[in-house]
């Protein structure tokens, strides 16, 4: 197992977000956390690579449990990619060079060595010839392909997706999605959150649903997505369903 | 006095001008930047003492401030040479009007930019340097314009602590020709010259280094 | 700590010519605060003329006050007018040079804060009937002043900050008698230090009424 979560809680000040999670995830498979807004799914994500700090619980990353004091939080995020619902590109700088700064400061890649790689991630995602366009001249769909190759270019062992299709319309939806299913096959392994059903059942290998801060459910697409035990699923899919 | 003769005063005078001018920015914008950074560390009482050094330097008179530091501080000796007491006095001064700027600029830098860099493993400083600073710089362009435009304004007062700037060069030559109407308007017209030389000089800057679709959210 | 002693009976001794100095920086400020904004106002209306000419003068006008030093008027005035036989006080001097500088400036406050104001409820006046002059002043100059608050009160603390420069025109106001007390008693630090307390001090008297106006002008949807 790439990554193992145990009974990982978070709470704010005055609210409980996770109530014990348990979560598995094996190399180069694909899983997606669905469930309504406010389920907790986002935090989770970040509290995976301590951008939020759980309260209590394990993370085990490549076997060891990273909420141990004194892991390196730098070099956790560094093996971990993020993909942020708002893109989050750095708007002061070309597509290239939101690909090379990592690069460059914490790989510590010369400007052609990172010139080169930067290169061949956008153009994995079809965006080379967009290299030196900045964020505010690229479509929505563009940017979070860039926002990918961002990610892709330091070699991650995961690759994290929080609503990569929420900010975006059905047709630049799709251009991400067929990304993630390139990427699918590329062998590449990745937990994305969303609660989009379009993409859920486009990509996923199995779909864990979340619900006021625990797993109510796991499976294949299938399961989750037909007539489910759980009448908090079947509503949760029968309102999506009529709200897209 | 021949008219070269003249001309070749103004001249000097005018390099004087500049090298007040600039050593005051160059100031202005390190101190500016010192106090904005150190604000961003969010430490309580280093913010206050940041705040009371903002409110003094913004709430004193260029003039009073060069004369304490030029004629009053040798009488507890200390004694400060003239270029440097234009740096203390209106470079300081300029550098807390730009460390509002700043300021004001480091909070226009996007949220979700900085946490995307820290979820990519990046360390503060290097978020600092990479993605705050030069964007910060960006917004802050028509903030330091007018700032520079002050200190450039502020700089005839060079003269009274001895320096022989183009305001210094122009009273010698009126109380020796007794032109003072011609000479002083002159001199007006030399100040609005490097005044529009500077202004176009920034512009460059800003195109230099300016990026499609790039202000503030 | 006698050295202070002495020095505060030197400046008790000296009160009187402090006090009358005093009243002429304030006399001062209060006046070019009212031309330079009054100034302002008609430099403002000016840049909206429907003549490009009259806009482009006035362009002109800003950007020099703005680009050249304030002293440089004062000296124009006070030390190059005389040999045309026009011969102005010291005070006279001051408000005129402070009025044309002040009133570039504030009126760019006002420009900018007219580039914010709503376009078609200026449209929506001159389709009611307003003449131009009714529209400027019942609309544009009440939004425009309200938006440019900041800038304008900003001005106003810097109008008593540069009061301080127009000893070397020969107007004895506080700062003038303060140098003349550090002429007496060579105490150069301590005298120039409780001038720039007392500057302090005024500037920090103008700042909350200022933040009390402000309060006072701005409506709650305004604010930013």
């Amino acid at each position: 197992m790439l990554l193992q979560v145990r009974q990982l809680t978070k709470s704010f000040d005055d609210k409980t977000i996770l109530r014990g999670v348990d979560l598995d995830l094996a190399e180069g498979q694909l899983k997606v956390i669905m469930g309504p807004s406010g389920c907790g799914k986002s935090t989770l994500l970040r509290c995976l690579n301590r951008l939020i700090e759980p309260s209590s619980g394990q993370v085990i990353f490549r076997g060891k449990d990273v909420l141990q004091p004194g892991t390196d939080v730098r070099a956790l995020r560094q093996q971990i990619g993020f993909v942020f619902q708002q893109f989050a590109l750095y708007r002061h700088l070309s597509a290239l060079h939101n690909v090379t700064l990592a690069l460059r400061k914490l790989r510590g890649m010369s400007v052609r060595e990172a010139h080169a790689k930067a290169m061949h991630e956008l153009g994995r995602m079809n965006m080379a010839e967009h290299a030196d366009q900045y964020p505010a001249q690229l479509s929505g769909g563009q940017k979070q392909r860039v926002a990918i190759a961002r990610a892709l270019a330091m070699d991650p062992a995961v690759l994290f997706f929080d609503e990569p299709t929420s900010a975006l319309d059905p047709l630049m939806s799709r251009e991400v999605v067929s990304v993630i299913k390139q990427l699918q096959l590329d062998n590449v392994t990745m937990l994305c959150v969303t609660h989009d059903p379009f993409l859920a059942k486009s990509i996923a290998d199995r779909v864990m649903f979340l619900d006021e801060g625990v797993v109510r459910a796991e499976g294949t697409v299938a399961e989750i997505f037909g007539a489910h035990a759980d009448p908090r699923i079947r509503d949760f899919f029968a309102h999506e369903h009529s709200a897209a | 006095m021949s008219f070269l003769q003249m001309f070749s005063l103004l001249a000097s005078g005018a390099g004087y001008t500049v090298l007040v001018t600039v050593a005051c920015i160059a100031t202005a914008v390190v101190s500016g930047l010192l106090v904005a950074l150190l604000g961003r560390l969010r430490i309580k009482p280093l913010n206050r003492v940041l705040a009371v050094y903002t409110y003094i330097f913004r709430g004193i008179p260029v003039l009073v401030l060069l004369f304490i530091v030029f004629f009053g501080l040798p009488g507890i000796g200390l004694s400060v040479p003239p270029l440097v007491s234009m740096m203390l006095s209106l470079g300081l001064i300029a550098g807390a009007y730009l460390a509002e700027v700043f300021r004001g600029a480091l909070d226009a830098v996007d949220e979700s930019e900085i946490m995307a860099a820290e979820a990519m493993g990046m360390s503060r400083s290097q978020i600092l340097f990479a993605i705050e600073v030069p964007q910060m710089l960006r917004f802050s362009v028509p903030g330091m314009l007018n700032e520079f435009t002050t200190v450039l304004k502020y700089s005839p007062f060079a003269y009274t602590v001895g320096i022989p700037d183009i305001m210094k060069q122009a009273l010698a030559l009126a109380s020796t020709t007794l032109r003072g109407l011609e000479i002083y308007l002159a001199i007006g017209l030399l100040y609005f010259a490097i005044y529009q030389l500077m202004l176009a000089l920034m512009k460059a800057v800003e195109r230099r280094f300016s990026v499609p679709g790039f202000k503030r959210l | 700590m006698t050295g202070w002693l002495s020095f505060f009976q030197d400046v008790f001794e000296y009160w009187p010519q402090i006090l009358g100095g005093l009243g002429n920086t304030l006399l001062l400020f209060a006046i070019v605060t009212v031309t330079g904004l009054i100034g302002g106002i008609l430099v403002f209306y000016q840049a909206l003329s429907p003549n490009r000419h009259v806009r482009r003068i006035t362009e002109g006008y800003i950007s020099f006050f703005i680009g050249t030093p304030l002293i440089v008027l004062l000296f124009l005035m006070y030390y190059g007018l005389p040999q045309t036989g026009i011969h102005l006080s010291p005070l006279a001097v001051a408000v005129i040079g402070f009025t044309m500088n002040v009133a570039a400036y504030n009126a760019r406050y006002l420009m900018s804060a007219y580039n914010g104001i709503d376009a078609s409820e200026l449209e929506a006046a001159r389709a009611q009937g307003f003449s131009t002059l009714q529209v400027f002043r019942l609309v544009t100059l009440p939004q425009t002043l309200r938006l440019a608050m900041p800038g304008l009160t900003n001005q106003v603390i810097l109008n008593l900050k540069d009061s301080s420069i127009v000893f070397l025109i020969q107007y004895t106001e506080f700062f003038a008698q303060m140098q003349e007390l550090a002429a007496r008693n060579f105490q150069y630090f301590k005298v120039y230090l409780l001038t720039g307390l007392v500057y302090l001090l005024l500037v920090s008297l103008v700042v909350l009424a200022a933040r009390w106006l402000e309060r006072r002008v701005l409506p709650a949807a305004c604010r930013t």
